[in-house]
């Protein structure tokens, strides 16, 4: 039995549409007109103990459905959803035993009290002994430095030092499963991989599950084995990392401000694209904003360094930048077969 | 998982430290503290006002009144301390760090509202106990034992009532945006739960009595005392009516709690 | 001025939004005059008059009081606490601004707002549906400036606790603490001649009377006449003038506590 089993998994909200102005806010309040949305429209997968697994997926895709059913926030419409061989619902208090959950930027411990006594009141919450919770501290000092923040109010910390409060928190009462929701957003590089460093230490210490949200490609890349990717309510792909990893690791756009841009500039950048680097070039043009053209590489089939020496010396470009692929466009390379 | 003991225990060391980290602000303490004393006692000075004029309001003397403020100071009292939490939730609600309640191994209510405890509601506490004292020995009051055990029985089902119809007002941010209205409304009228009922005819009296019932903070259960010899059958039911009225509240409260999705992605 | 106005619009534009909060305050106001009405009722009981007014009299000063009781809030206390502590306060100083006047014109847009979807709906529920007899005559036409009054001298309270909290965090004790004594001092609930003598004339030197005494007492006793009224609305434009001045020479003294510990 896996720890966590998911078969065919379905979540509705009833949506009420709104009508307009103060007559129509009245009508609301006695009939509702409502509509239905299918948040999570069948979704199977299984975790098994140990796994680090990156949930992703654009906004409104139904990954924090999925997590709010895991951790007991809401009934599922339709399906089977264990963990432990239990219903999260309808055992909140005993499945948030053995969970431990991480919530983007919203901090769980105690705001005006030291980050010592949060952890001690925790220990009170999930029956911690002495032991264990000594060996705890102990091992989130050597990871993390807590100690120098022991006597910190929360709301003192900086945002990157309350992060690694907050996940070493989390792994306190030794829980099977871990949810983090995006742990590195809005953190600086260096924070961020001390947070993922952190995290992998904390998986192998007691081999805990540790289910992953993210918009940072990064933190997959540097975290999971295993990727699960869903899109309006279904999963569109669920398997290695590797394979996904190479299709956004090859990517990359190049941004251009190009000179006197013009309707015809486009048609012009891809026909003198096609001449130099033959038909199967592996790039894709559009243009995004205001004067900004995106060239999306496939660094497999072309160098990002030699269309971008072509293009600076056969256009005037005032202003070039290169960023990594989105995860919009990941999910929109595996909607078009990318890895069939 | 957790017996009542383990609750209590817990209680205890949060608001221990909660109480620690706001004794840094000694000062917000201090002046908090005077605006409760004076906004517990408004009322109070308005009788005393008005029954300079008359010598009785519907039939009651002044240090009658003044017993009966004294029950509803006390009978206030839990609810501002244990309670004042509920006040915040429309914010938790519509930012969505209401989600974090869900999270642990605890009854959501006692989570919640452990996270607030209102050291002033103790100056107000204080206040109502002197109050009750000083009008018993003006009424020349006869405390025997058991009549000692009905009071603290009428009192604690009295602050269960105005629990309940605080913590029902803030329910409403469950399901509306703008909840903060409906919490203002129930704190406005708590004004009145200290007056005779019986200045209050027909709609209104049924109104404080079954449906927002105000007269069982205060007015009801100092019948008990005041005139035990001429009090209607309602009166029996107070303790009744505080258990059944947060039995309603909790159901609610459930409700709200489960039909909360969160908000954001 | 022009920039004052575009202040004065953007809150009302922001008041617009709580139409909810607005209704339930309504129904709060009614339920509110209601229970005034019973209280009142049994004060009197069959009594033709006391301390020299009627009961028409009385209940057309407390229900009246409460109907303006939203509008003469300024919020101006509560705004200006959230205002120090976020820090913004500290770029009106860099701005061609003046503060005082900032606030004021800051608060009249609630005013409005308050006076069209809470205080006149109140009033036409009084006249309508309580069939209250509001006098007409000298006292309810000179009512709105006397009213006007009342609200800059509540601005200068609101202000002056806005002021004291460069000082102290502590908004919630100051504001509660001087709501209290303006609605108590100020006669708002209880008309001031049912005080004890000597308390009716103390208050009667203090300014709080100006804010709700005066305007209230013109539209109940409208036939104490300009001989009455005259000496009343200059004694409210004295407390005005003095309020403002006092609180702009404070607010010369609160303003070093900001430029010291740098806001």
């Amino acid at each position: 039995m896996s720890l966590i089993h998911i078969k065919d998994l379905t979540k509705h909200f009833k949506i009420l549409n709104r009508r307009e102005g103060l007559s129509g806010a009245f009508r609301d309040l006695f009939s509702g007109n409502y509509r239905t949305v299918e948040a999570v429209a069948g979704v199977s997968f299984d975790i098994e103990a140990g796994e680090i697994v990156g949930y992703i997926g654009p906004n409104g895709a139904g990954k924090s459905t999925t997590i709010k059913m895991m951790t007991g926030i809401l009934k599922p419409t339709g399906g089977m959803l264990q963990v432990n061989g239990l219903m999260p619902y309808d055992n909140r208090i005993r499945q948030a035993q053995i969970m431990g959950v991480v919530f983007g930027q919203r901090t769980q411990l105690w705001w005006d009290l030291p980050v010592i006594e949060s952890f001690k009141i925790l220990k009170e919450i999930y029956k911690v002994d002495q032991k264990m919770f000594d060996r705890h501290m102990d091992m989130f000092n050597e990871l993390v430095g807590l100690k120098a923040l022991y006597s910190q109010q929360v709301r003192t910390l900086s945002l990157g030092q309350r992060m690694l409060c907050d996940i070493s928190a989390s792994f306190l009462h030794n829980p099977q499963v871990v949810f983090l929701d995006e742990p590195t957003i809005g953190l600086d590089i260096s924070i961020k991989a001390k947070i993922r460093s952190v995290i992998k230490e904390l998986n192998r210490e007691h081999n805990t599950t540790i289910i992953l949200t993210t918009h940072d490609l990064g933190d997959v890349e540097a975290l999971c084995q295993r990727i699960i990717i869903i899109d309006k309510g279904k999963i569109l792909y669920d398997g290695d990392i590797k394979r996904v990893n190479a299709l956004f690791g090859a990517y990359r756009t190049l941004k251009l401000q190009i000179d006197d841009f013009t309707a015809a500039t486009l048609q012009t950048l891809t026909g003198k694209l096609t001449e130099k680097f033959g038909a199967e070039h592996g790039i894709s043009i559009a243009e995004t904003e205001e004067l900004w053209t995106d060239v999306t590489i496939d660094q497999a089939r072309t160098p990002l360094s030699d269309v971008l020496n072509f293009v600076m010396s056969n256009f005037g470009v005032d202003d070039v930048r290169i960023v990594e692929i989105s995860m919009e466009n990941v999910v929109r390379k595996v909607y078009d077969g990318a890895l069939k | 998982m957790h017996s009542l003991k383990d609750y209590l225990r817990l209680y205890f060391i949060i608001e221990t430290q909660y109480i620690k980290a706001r004794m840094q602000y000694r000062a917000d303490f201090i002046i908090s503290s005077i605006g409760m004393f004076f906004s517990s006692l408004a009322t109070l000075g308005i009788f005393w006002v008005i029954l300079g004029s008359i010598p009785d309001l519907a039939g009651w003397s002044f240090m009658q009144l003044v017993f009966i403020y004294g029950f509803y100071m006390i009978a206030i009292s839990p609810m501002q301390i244990l309670f004042d939490h509920i006040w915040q939730i429309r914010f938790h609600v519509q930012q969505g760090t209401f989600l974090k309640y869900y999270f642990r191994p605890l009854n959501m209510m006692f989570y919640y509202m452990s996270e607030m405890f209102d050291i002033k509601g103790l100056t107000q506490l204080a206040a109502g106990i002197v109050i009750l004292i000083y009008a018993s020995i003006r009424l020349d009051l006869d405390w025997t034992l058991p009549r000692v055990a009905l009071l603290l029985l009428t009192l604690f089902s009295a602050s269960l009532v105005q629990i309940s119809i605080t913590v029902l007002a803030g329910c409403a941010a469950f399901w509306v945006l703008d909840a903060y209205p409906v919490l203002g409304l129930a704190w406005k009228l708590r004004e009145f739960a200290p007056y005779p009922m019986n200045i209050f005819d027909g709609a209104f009296r049924f109104t404080f009595t079954f449906i927002i019932p105000l007269g069982f903070v205060a007015f009801y259960p100092s019948q008990l005392f005041l005139q035990p010899e001429d009090v209607s059958s309602l009166v029996y039911f107070s303790p009744l009516v505080g258990v059944g009225l947060f039995a309603l509240t909790y159901w609610v409260w459930t409700k709200g709690v489960n039909s909360y999705t969160g908000t954001g992605s | 001025m022009k920039s004052y106005l575009a202040v004065l619009r953007g809150s009302f534009m922001v008041g617009l939004v709580y139409r909810f909060g607005f209704l339930f305050s309504i129904a709060g106001n009614i339920i509110y005059m209601s229970i005034t009405y019973f209280l009142w009722r049994s004060i009197y009981q069959n009594r033709e008059t006391l301390r020299g007014l009627t009961f028409d009299q009385t209940y057309i000063y407390v229900a009246l009081g409460s109907a303006v009781f939203i509008l003469l809030k300024t919020y101006v206390d509560w705004q200006m606490s959230y205002e120090i502590r976020e820090g913004t306060v500290a770029t009106y100083l860099t701005k061609p601004i003046d503060l005082q006047f900032y606030e004021l014109f800051m608060s009249l847009g609630f005013f409005l707002m308050s006076l069209g979807a809470i205080t006149i709906p109140t009033i036409l529920l009084l006249v309508f549906v309580f069939r209250i007899e509001i006098p007409l005559g000298l006292g309810l036409a000179i009512f709105p400036f006397s009213l006007i009054l009342a609200y800059l001298l509540s601005f200068c309270f609101d202000y002056f606790i806005g002021l004291l909290c460069f000082y102290t965090e502590s908004v919630w004790g100051l504001s509660i603490t001087k709501e209290i004594l303006v609605t108590v001092l100020s006669g708002a609930l209880i008309p001031l001649p049912f005080f004890p003598d000597v308390i009716h004339k103390i208050l009667l030197w203090l300014p709080f009377q100006a804010i709700y005494y005066t305007p209230l007492t013109m539209v109940a006793q409208p036939n104490l006449g300009w001989g009455t009224f005259l000496p009343m609305l200059a004694v409210q434009l004295f407390w005005v003038i003095a309020l403002f001045t006092l609180t702009r020479l404070f607010y010369n003294q609160a303003i070093k506590v900001l430029r010291i510990s740098g806001g």
